[in-house]
């Protein structure tokens, strides 16, 4: 028989085009589908749970191959980090409810001010593809597609399927992800200095003091040791200089498992030179951000630089350790255009 | 007609890719060689393929991919589309082959796997959604292949079974047919 015979091709041709036909369909948004799929979820169930009951030897046995001289390591170099981070725990406490009874007095939003709800993670995404948990939590819990998914570190991702007791999370690594977020950039330059065409806030702290500081130590500590330096002994004060607080907004867009996520501008602008290696991001939030504003998502981990106007791309160390995740918070909020809907 | 199903290999197929499914889902998102999900729907697409020839490999394979779609919640078809090529590819060794060693089938496996997951970053790049970054694909397909040609021992007999075909079946080229 022909490799291309008209039976044969006939067969192709209707793969192909009912292919496309669902494919179409599904992208549109079909009721139908979605049927079929939560039908379909609770169909595979009783197979997954007792494959999940057969397979859990082999998962430990691979595990404990696997993972044992690498967790060992890493045990050392966390009892270690847990030690240096003590005391900053302490500090950062407190300048978390200073900051949030100062946002609170000026009727700002912050991420305390939405309910949540923690969820375990069940299971990852079988394909090689895709970048997504799923969790034990779903509608029923109040849980809605597009909500933000965050834990201790910061941004993780966001909902996009719900079933009523399960859901399914993209990570902020997907390719398909992309969240506004502001680049807090604090820089000790004169104002004379600021290159033109970006948003800028200069924050004065005359007689501001933190401690064992030196000028280089004040960029990264800025937004603890402001609101901390009044529980430390004076004698270790040093007077700082002034601050600037730079904000620009972008959009931050998953690069796929082995790459950092980047933040491009959206108004791209070639002259930009203020955001340097180590400034913080978060989210930007917005009237039509599905995540509210000042989330924690990671660090500037390199500037590129590209040519002519299409302006600088950032890649982003993120805060939270996807790879290792267990629990989740899912912020129960909507933006307000969604509400008014 | 529900006899003319349960005699069918629709009947034969969805059970066992529900199972499949299960194992896919289960375990095989916590075993990953070298950071890559085996992926054994895909493989016994192929596998099914390899012993079924071009048109059954393609519409089990299509089979296989939309209930890997319901399941996983990717786009309806998108999977569908690579199992289909998957079970394609590794069928038309068949056209050539006189015998089916297994180690034949093995290979025309890994073949179509390879070819069915290199296709899901197109198919996803054709759909609309954001390109799929090219680092570590290499890595993937080789991955997906090599556990497609380790499983093919097993699932090519299922496969077999799963469309009623007998284990020996001699194909000789037209000429000689048409002299016999």
């Amino acid at each position: 028989m022909p490799l291309y015979s008209a039976g044969r091709r006939r067969v192709i041709i209707a793969l192909a085009l009912t292919s496309a036909l669902l494919l179409t369909l599904d992208l549109r948004g079909n009721r139908l589908f979605d049927a079929a799929r939560s039908g379909f979820s609770v169909a595979l169930e009783p197979f997954q749970q007792a494959a999940e009951v057969a397979s859990a030897p082999v998962e430990r046995l691979w595990r404990a191959y696997s993972d044992f001289d690498a967790l060992e390591e890493e045990n050392l170099a966390l009892r270690a980090q847990v030690d240096a981070q003590r005391s900053a725990e302490i500090a950062a406490q407190n300048a978390i409810i200073e900051n949030q009874d100062l946002l609170a007095l000026n009727s700002l939003e912050s991420l305390a001010s939405y309910d949540s709800v923690t969820a375990r993670l069940v299971g990852q995404s079988p394909t090689n593809f895709d970048q997504q948990v799923e969790i034990d939590r779903g509608s029923i819990h109040g849980i809605r597609v597009g909500m933000p998914a965050v834990n201790e570190a910061g941004l993780v991702g966001k909902v996009t399927r719900v079933a009523p007791t399960s859901s399914v999370i993209m990570l902020v690594t997907d390719p398909s992800y992309a969240v506004q977020v502001k680049i807090v950039s604090i820089g000790g330059e004169q104002p004379d200095q600021v290159v033109p065409g970006f948003t800028t806030t200069t924050v004065e702290e005359p007689e501001e003091t933190f401690p064992g500081s030196d000028q280089g130590a004040v960029r990264e500590e800025f937004l603890i040791s402001t609101s901390t330096s009044t529980s430390l002994p004076d004698e270790t004060a040093v007077e700082t200089p002034e601050v600037e607080v730079i904000r620009e907004t972008g959009v931050l867009r998953g690069q796929g498992d082995e790459r950092l996520p980047r933040v491009s501008f959206v108004a791209g602008n070639s002259a930009f030179g203020r955001i340097e290696v180590g400034d913080t991001v978060f989210t930007a939030g917005g009237s039509t951000s599905l995540a509210p504003p000042s989330i924690p998502v990671g660090r500037v981990a390199n500037v590129i630089t590209r040519a002519g106007t299409a302006g600088q791309e950032l890649e982003i160390s993120l805060s939270p350790e996807l790879g290792r995740l267990q629990f989740v918070r899912i912020v129960l909020y909507q933006p307000p255009t969604e509400l008014q809907q | 007609m529900i006899g003319f199903l349960m005699n069918s290999w629709v009947a034969r197929v969805i059970p066992i890719g529900l199972v499949l499914l299960a194992i896919q889902t289960t375990l095989l998102v916590e075993l990953r060689p070298f950071g890559v999900s085996v992926q054994i729907v895909l493989a016994f697409a192929a596998a099914t393929g390899a012993v079924g020839g071009v048109e059954r490999g393609a519409v089990v394979g299509f089979t296989m991919g939309l209930m890997y779609d319901l399941a996983v919640g990717t786009p309806l078809g998108a999977t569908a589309v690579t199992m289909a090529l998957a079970g394609y590819v590794a069928g038309v060794g068949r056209l050539f082959r006189i015998e089916s060693h297994w180690w034949i089938l093995a290979l025309q496996s890994a073949i179509g796997a390879a070819v069915g997951e290199a296709m899901v970053p197109v198919v996803r790049l054709f759909i609309g959604e954001a390109a799929v970054s090219g680092t570590g694909l290499v890595t993937v397909v080789v991955v997906v292949a090599v556990a497609a040609m380790v499983c093919s021992p097993v699932l090519a007999p299922l496969g077999r079974w799963s469309l009623s075909l007998q284990q020996t079946e001699m194909k000789l080229p037209p000429e000689i047919r048409s002299e016999v």
